[in-house]
């Protein structure tokens, strides 16, 4: 079995050689033994690989000099596995790139023969070629992916979901032979067709025009962290074509949470409801504004509920300049001015002091609307912010059952942790972090800011990995999340949402003590602000 | 140093109004090239001086005439531009430049608000932002390679469409062999043919082996110069460090850049011995880290004995084919093909520089770099030589974390002390 990761890959040459092949997809998983082995800011599809190749004990691997991260992928696999060659894949296309790459493939045949101690059957390539067909480009329209390789069983989720054709354009994409076989030269031809698939992102070409020739719905455009290809088309696309587009991201660690689907399904909700043109004349609009004590979110909608532009600001001394400095960039973002508002509703601690709200409406239902908003099947939202937190319970149809807040102190908020975080001198991103292989099982005590500043430190001087002490201060917050959740009847789903709900940490750990997954919301602090808008929405009606 | 935040204060101001801050950076440029020449940096020697002047002018060369300009990266051929009189704007120092006065923060920004990733390397999304917020002159047209690292040709694609100029791209395959060669030779001819049409003047061969010859005189100096940094002291910065890569680039096989060369290596044998411990820098220094700053510019105690991106090609240039020397050099490359051989350079540069300890800070964003972190962990562990890896961004100063740095710095710089 041999290994591979780019559909640039001769795959029909190794089962010429009678040989299975596997394309590395990686599984959901911390990336713990690719870490000792690179560097953690290399992209996570890299070192997901890294990770599989090294678990499963795959023994013969065969890479593509894509990027800069594969290029170290091969430079680290040297001695690890028996079998391993790197295909060199020109940028160009063109009459002389066909002979480098026809000669790149000649290699690697030779190269594998060898290894094997057979030779390559030209024949049995060629009914092997001959059996397949070309992949057809659908006729009506479809949803193209793009960017970055896409996991296999979220596109056919989509497409079972939603009764809807995809064209994957990304590496784990399969429309590979762009030509029938017609020269006499077997593998000069099958080198060819290979080289002039359909181009993914890494290839130099601008993709624009190919993608005019196919019938385009909407384009989901995927992205991963420290990928250096797909961010420029992506920019280069929002700017001038005129399709509606999704950028997600996803990191071969969680890419199958909630969040992911939510925001697919909005996206394919918008697809069946919207024309193409985002803005038509004299449609409405709606504002929300969340007016926190550390952040200050204001959030645009229309009368379908999509949202048009939203800000995400820290709330300054004045609450009201705060807002009014959310409002404007949120107005901005939507490519829209306060004329085009219809009704605006304000929410959050400094809500009474907001002039330009028609209405005014508590955190709580707020939240509670704009959580049932982004998942109908929420019943129980954990909100945790910079320096409070709540727990609201839903009914069936998103009306407010049962809450629980905090009492007046930053315990067990964002702020906590930010404090902790300078205290240990390591970034918020490091502080987020799921840490499944601890040392010793730290229980901060003191939930006081100060003492358990005081705790932490101590530890620091006695030696104790920071790793161990991110865990005890992730789960002292989790702890107190969930004594708060004890005040009410709490069933699933679960929503988090709220800035600590960005710290994987904590979501992790509060997962672990309900025994049950928590959806977590693209933006979590927006969900407030959201639900404002959309209060805003039917206020007007 | 103030007058340089407060520059760097009127522009961000500015940036708003994108001709008012293109106007107070050239003027910048224009003051700090005259004040150099009246007031040199006396902490360092002349040739470093002289260095320091022939980057100001680079830059400012650039402002003045953008249209005798190509926007270029760190490996591009410059060789064939210098032969054609036309100035290259080596886009990674111009960033550099841009964080030198405190603007890459707004600059970053903007490239991120356009949809640019944020894990790109600072050095390319703040030339990026400073396309957004129009800091650039349009160029007549702008040439990088595909080599060694994944931005570029992403970043240059991005702006020549942003500024409609005409951009070449050079694919440098993986390996070194005939094929290759001829490749990247063919491209090279499409390339002039491309630079002359668009600027209305031919290649003289001649002239490109004369930058050509001057490039080889260069690197043989250089090479002497590298035989003394084991024992000689030289009193440089992180700064100066840096600038070399004009000379070790784009700025090879000009007059100036030789008489650098000469003057450096006159300087190297004149300097006192060292008395410190000598540190070895591995990949980019960060120069605005305060750390940094404070145990190596200028230090007697811990020297810096230079990086080792300013030795990525020593050998030869055949004067007979330029074009094919050209390719070779290119496709031989320490930093193209195989993590292997960065290993063969930076275990000649541990021959050659004998340091006490090596340091390998860790930029934000560059995976051809980081990724091979645990092969020299291995390779300095056989070695025996102390290796420092340290997290952070060499421009982006809020990437970096001061008080970690400090701590892991001083430890390890504690254990040099000691050994
Ligand atoms: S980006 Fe292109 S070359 Fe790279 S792995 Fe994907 S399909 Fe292969
Ligand atoms: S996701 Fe991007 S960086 Fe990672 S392996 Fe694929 S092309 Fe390379
Ligand atoms: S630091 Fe790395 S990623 Fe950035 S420009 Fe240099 S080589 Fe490229």
């Amino acid at each position: 079995m041999i290994g591979y990761v780019c559909k640039y890959t001769p795959v029909e040459l190794l089962e010429a050689f009678g040989e299975e092949t596997v394309k590395i997809e990686p599984q959901v998983k911390p990336h713990e033994s690719a870490h000792d082995f690179t560097h953690v800011n290399m992209c996570s599809y890299m070192k997901g690989a890294l990770e599989q190749i090294l678990e499963q004990n795959l023994k013969e691997i065969v890479l593509v000099n894509c990027c800069d991260s594969i290029r170290r992928l091969n430079d680290i696999l040297k001695n690890k596995v028996d079998f391993l060659h790197i295909i060199d894949l020109p940028r160009k296309i063109n009459n002389e790139t066909d002979r480098l790459f026809y000669r790149q493939i000649e290699l690697f045949a030779k190269a594998y023969g060898e290894y094997k101690g057979t030779r390559l059957k030209t024949g049995r390539l060629k009914e092997i070629i001959q059996s397949r067909r070309k992949e057809q480009i659908p006729v009506e329209k479809s949803l193209v992916i793009m960017g970055a390789r896409f996991e296999k069983n979220i596109i056919k989720r989509l497409e079972e979901t939603y009764g809807i054709k995809t064209i994957n354009l990304t590496c784990s994409g399969n429309n590979r032979l762009s030509d029938t076989i017609t020269e006499n030269n077997v593998l000069f031809s099958y080198a060819v067709a290979l080289l002039r698939s359909f181009p993914c992102m890494r290839m130099v070409s601008d993709r624009r025009a190919f993608l005019q020739s196919l019938p385009v719905k909407g384009i989901i455009y995927n992205t991963i962290k420290f990928c250096d290809f797909y961010s420029f088309e992506y920019a280069n696309l929002k700017k001038t074509v005129n399709t509606p587009i999704l950028k997600v991201e996803t990191d071969y660690t969680d890419s199958e949470s909630g969040q992911l689907m939510n925001r697919i399904d909005a996206f394919m909700e918008m697809l069946e409801t919207k024309s193409v043109s985002r803005k038509t004349r004299g449609k409405r609009f709606f504002a929300g504004i969340d007016s926190g004590s550390t952040s200050t979110n204001a959030v645009i909608i229309d009368a379908e509920g999509q949202i048009m532009g939203y800000s995400n600001v820290p709330t300054g001394a004045k609450a009201h300049d705060s807002a009014q400095k959310a409002y404007n960039l949120a107005l901005k973002n939507a490519g829209l001015t306060k004329e085009d508002i219809s009704f605006t509703v304000a929410t959050g601690y400094g809500r009474i002091s907001l002039p330009f709200a028609n209405k005014i409406t508590t955190e709580i239902s707020c939240h509670g609307k704009g959580a049932y908003f982004l998942d109908r099947k929420v019943r129980t939202i954990i909100d945790i912010g910079g320096q409070d937190s709540k727990v609201i319970r839903l009914d069936e149809k998103g009306n407010v059952l049962d809450f629980a807040m905090n009492d007046k102190c930053s315990a067990g908020t964002g702020r906590f942790l930010d404090f902790m975080a300078k205290a240990m001198e390591i970034s918020l991103e490091e502080m987020s972090q799921v840490i499944l292989n601890y040392h010793k099982d730290i229980v901060i005590t003191s939930m006081c800011t100060v003492f358990a500043e005081s705790e932490v430190i101590s530890l620091i001087a006695h030696n104790t990995e920071v790793k161990d002490i991110i865990r005890g201060l992730n789960r002292s917050v989790a702890t107190r999340a969930v004594s708060l959740l004890n005040r009410i009847k709490h069933t699933e789903k679960y929503m988090m949402t709220g800035g600590v709900a960005k710290n994987k940490g904590v979501v992790y750990e509060i997962e672990q003590k309900i025994g049950a997954k928590l959806l977590i919301p693209s933006d979590p602090q927006i969900t407030g602000a959201l639900g404002a808008a959309i209060f805003a929405m039917e206020s007007s009606d | 140093m103030n007058a340089i935040k407060s520059y760097g204060n009127i522009i961000t101001k500015n940036l708003s109004d994108s001709k008012k801050a293109l106007a107070y950076l050239k003027l910048g440029l224009n003051i700090a090239g005259v004040y150099l020449s009246l007031f040199p940096d006396r902490k360092v020697p002349a040739s470093l001086q002289f260095l320091q002047k022939i980057c100001v002018n680079s830059i400012k060369d650039y402002f003045n005439h953008p249209d005798n300009s190509m926007w270029v990266n760190i490996f591009s051929p410059t060789e064939i531009l210098h032969a054609m009189g036309v100035n290259p704007l080596f886009i990674e120092a111009y960033s550099g430049f841009l964080a030198g006065i405190s603007i890459e923060g707004q600059l970053i920004d903007a490239a991120e608000a356009a949809g640019i990733s944020n894990s790109l390397c600072s050095f390319h999304k703040v030339f990026l932002g400073s396309g957004e917020l129009n800091l650039l002159k349009k160029c007549k047209m702008s040439i990088t390679t595909s080599m060694i690292c994944d931005g570029n040709i992403g970043t240059f694609r991005y702006l020549s469409e942003k500024y409609q100029t005409p951009l070449y791209i050079l694919d440098i395959p993986y390996e070194y062999n005939k094929e290759n060669v001829n490749y990247v030779k063919n491209q090279l001819q499409e390339m002039i043919r491309n630079i002359e049409e668009i600027f209305g003047r031919k290649l003289d061969m001649d002239r490109l082996k004369e930058v050509i010859a001057r490039e080889n005189q260069s690197k043989e100096l250089l090479k002497k110069y590298l035989e003394n940094l084991a024992l000689k002291n030289l009193s440089t910065s992180m700064t100066y460090e840096l600038y070399m890569l004009f000379a070790s680039h784009v700025f090879l096989g000009r007059e100036e850049t030789l008489s650098f060369y000469r003057m450096l290596l006159e300087d190297i044998q004149r300097a006192p011995d060292r008395r410190g411990k000598g540190i070895f820098f591995i990949h980019v220094p960060p120069l605005f880290e305060k750390n940094f700053i404070k145990y190596f510019n200028f230090s007697p105690e811990f020297s810096i004995l230079g990086f080792d991106l300013n030795y990525d090609f020593l050998d030869e240039i055949e004067l007979r084919d330029p074009l094919e020397g050209i390719a070779r050099k290119l496709l031989l490359n320490s930093y193209n093909g195989s993590f292997d051989r960065k290993i063969a350079l930076i275990d000649m540069l541990m021959e050659k520089t004998r340091p006490d300890g090596v340091i390998h800070f860790c930029h934000f964003g560059c995976k051809q770099a980081l990724g091979g972190i645990y092969l020299l962990q291995r390779y300095f562990r056989e070695k025996n030589i102390p290796f420092l890896t340290l997290d952070g961004d060499v421009i982006d100063k809020k990437n970096n974390q001061e008080g970690q740095t400090k701590t892991r710095l001083e430890a390890f710089l504690e254990i040099i002390r000691n050994r």
